[in-house]
């Protein structure tokens, strides 16, 4: 064998050689053999999978995708246009190890060849899961599922919001919970597509729309189960930011128990599925009511045993031997106030009798020392006189009486006559008007009364000395005041 | 948060209810204040109570005009049309 056989251009010689005919030589410019290579190229590699690590990775102004692809030996340029990179799902981050399909092509210019991507997928899981991942992150990292920014529901929602599809399964199961356990439910709907590419703008708009609704206190967000792919609106970046930017608490319920997505992250409250979301308004309701039911309970309770408390000390009271005199003491007090009230009337009409007098001295006077021409002045000056003396008289009246109710106060609060219970009496003269304190006063023969802590007696005086010695005057009281 | 001005007052009525329910219970007020205090717990009870009868069942959709509109009948009657 010869190493001839060996070289790869070689071919073996015919014995006989023919001379060749001379070949034209053809000569080609760059830009001649650059097409017919990327003929070449865009013919053989018109659809290509590649795989390798993303680097360079760079979205243009223009919006297009600008990448270099490479493993340990070489490297792919590679751009993926706006119209494409359009329904890529995650972000193409540098180091991450993708898949390509695409053509490829020869860029003129630079005499470069790229790929030109129409699908990138991360190599190893689902381009979904990998952009669920990526959101996620960098949400968390703005704090946006803290769990102080949660908000609490309301118990009592005026009107319950709810996103989603208006022919949808999940917004059946919402009004059935709620008819149900909520029966006088006030539901304003929002309806929106919850899948395909319209999907995520529509939940904005709604969610928008319906916070600005009045009365509005809580928002459902929801849709039935689904694939991932189904879901995903509940995954895009933008819901997730209506949702935090809600003004009212938001429960999300998407899909089953397993599903998970990025708007119940970030809303107030995550729900399993449709109904749940629902179930949680009604138990704020539930326990609202129990809430009620139980405080009013609670408010009769503590007053009903308030009231046992001071009806048993009520009786306690009653039983005592001390409240036996109670209602006569309590009639004893009124008479002296109408003792009271009797002298003090008394004493008035005396002063106003002496005015009086005066008054009509005084015109008197006047009528003798002008008999005619200022007759007029003088009755306007009478009446004058006449309504200023009226007016000092009410006064006076006023003052005496206030004077008194003072008195009586003073004298309620110091309770005499409950000395009477002791076995001290007091005597009056025959009308009851006058208390006696001084024995001289009396004559024989003539008519008194004793009170008694209970009764009264009336008496004849016998005979009066002015020494008893007994001092019994110390114990009536004092209406010192007159 | 702008919250509704309502359901502040009746969350407040609540709380307040509450407060007075403890204390009517420690029970050491006089007579005159706890029959008081009970009056008012009574009215906010009947407030809330009143709060929870008057919401007013209904269904209503919006519009693309963000209108409200009386929701079509078949939805408030458990239909089983599927998504």
């Amino acid at each position: 064998m010869s190493t001839l056989f060996d070289l790869p251009f070689e071919e073996p010689e015919p014995e006989e050689p023919t001379p060749p005919p001379a070949p034209a030589r053809r000569v080609l410019t760059v830009s001649e053999l650059t097409g017919a290579l990327r003929e070449l190229l865009e013919t053989t590699f018109s659809e290509v999978w590649v795989e390798g690590e993303l680097s360079n990775a760079k979205v243009w102004t223009t919006g297009h995708l600008y990448f270099t692809l490479k493993d340990g030996n070489a490297q792919l340029k590679g751009v993926m246009f706006r119209s494409a990179l359009r329904y890529l799902k995650f972000k193409p981050e540098d180091g991450l190890h993708v898949v390509v399909r695409g053509r490829l092509s020869v860029y003129d210019p630079k005499g470069e060849y790229q790929i030109v991507a129409e699908h990138l997928e991360p190599h190893g899981f689902g381009p979904l899961q990998l952009a669920f991942e990526q959101l996620k992150k960098k949400l968390a990292a703005e704090g946006l599922f803290e769990a102080e920014r949660k908000r609490p529901l309301p118990s009592l929602p005026r009107r319950i919001g709810v996103v989603t599809s208006i022919d949808g399964a999940a917004l059946r199961d919402i009004i059935r919970v709620l008819r149900r356990r909520y029966p006088n439910a006030h539901v304003v709907i929002a309806p929106c597509r919850v899948q395909g590419d319209n999907a995520a703008g529509e939940i904005v708009r709604a969610l928008r729309q319906i916070a600005r609704i009045d009365g509005v206190e809580v928002v459902i967000v929801a849709r039935g189960g689904g694939s991932l792919e189904d879901l995903w609106a509940f995954n895009e970046e933008k819901v997730a930011r209506a949702i935090a930017a809600s003004p009212v608490p938001v429960i999300s319920g998407v899909g089953h128990e397993t599903d998970f997505t990025i708007a119940d992250f970030v809303a107030d409250v995550r729900a399993a599925t449709p109904s749940a979301a629902a179930e949680l308004v009604v138990r704020r309701k539930d326990e609202f009511c129990s809430n009620i039911d139980r405080l009013g309970d609670r408010l009769d309770a503590a007053i009903q045993g308030r009231i046992r408390k001071l009806e048993s000390r009520l009786n306690a009271l009653a039983a005592r031997p001390g409240y036996a005199g109670f209602r006569g003491r309590v009639a004893m007090r009124g008479r002296h106030v109408a003792e009271l009230t009797a002298s003090l009337r008394h004493a008035m009409t005396a002063s106003l009798g002496r005015r009086a007098r005066r008054h009509q001295v005084g015109v008197r006077a006047l009528d003798q020392f002008d008999p005619r021409h200022r007759l007029a002045a003088i009755r306007m000056r009478l009446v004058e006189h006449d309504g200023a003396l009226a007016k000092a008289l009410t006064r006076r009246l006023h003052g005496a009486d206030a004077r008194f109710k003072g008195v009586a106060g003073r004298l309620e609060s110091l309770s005499p006559l409950a000395v009477l219970g002791r076995g001290y009496a007091v005597a009056w003269d025959a009308s009851r008007t006058r208390i006696l304190r001084d024995a001289a006063t009396l004559t024989s023969g003539e008519h008194v009364r004793v009170t008694l802590a209970r009764g009264e007696i009336r008496c004849e005086v016998v005979s009066t000395s002015a020494s008893a010695d007994e001092d019994r005057s110390g114990q009536t009281e004092s209406p010192g005041t007159e | 948060m702008p919250m509704d001005t309502t359901i502040k007052d009746f969350e407040a009525a609540i709380a307040e209810l509450e407060t007075i329910v403890k204390k009517l219970e420690e029970g050491d007020l006089p007579l005159e204040k706890s029959l008081e205090l009970y009056e008012r717990g009574v009215q906010l009870s009947r407030f809330c109570h009143a709060r929870l009868e008057d919401a007013e069942k209904r269904i209503e959709v919006l519009n693309e005009r963000g209108e409200l509109k009386e929701a079509p009948s078949s939805l408030g009657l458990g239909g089983n049309e599927d998504r």
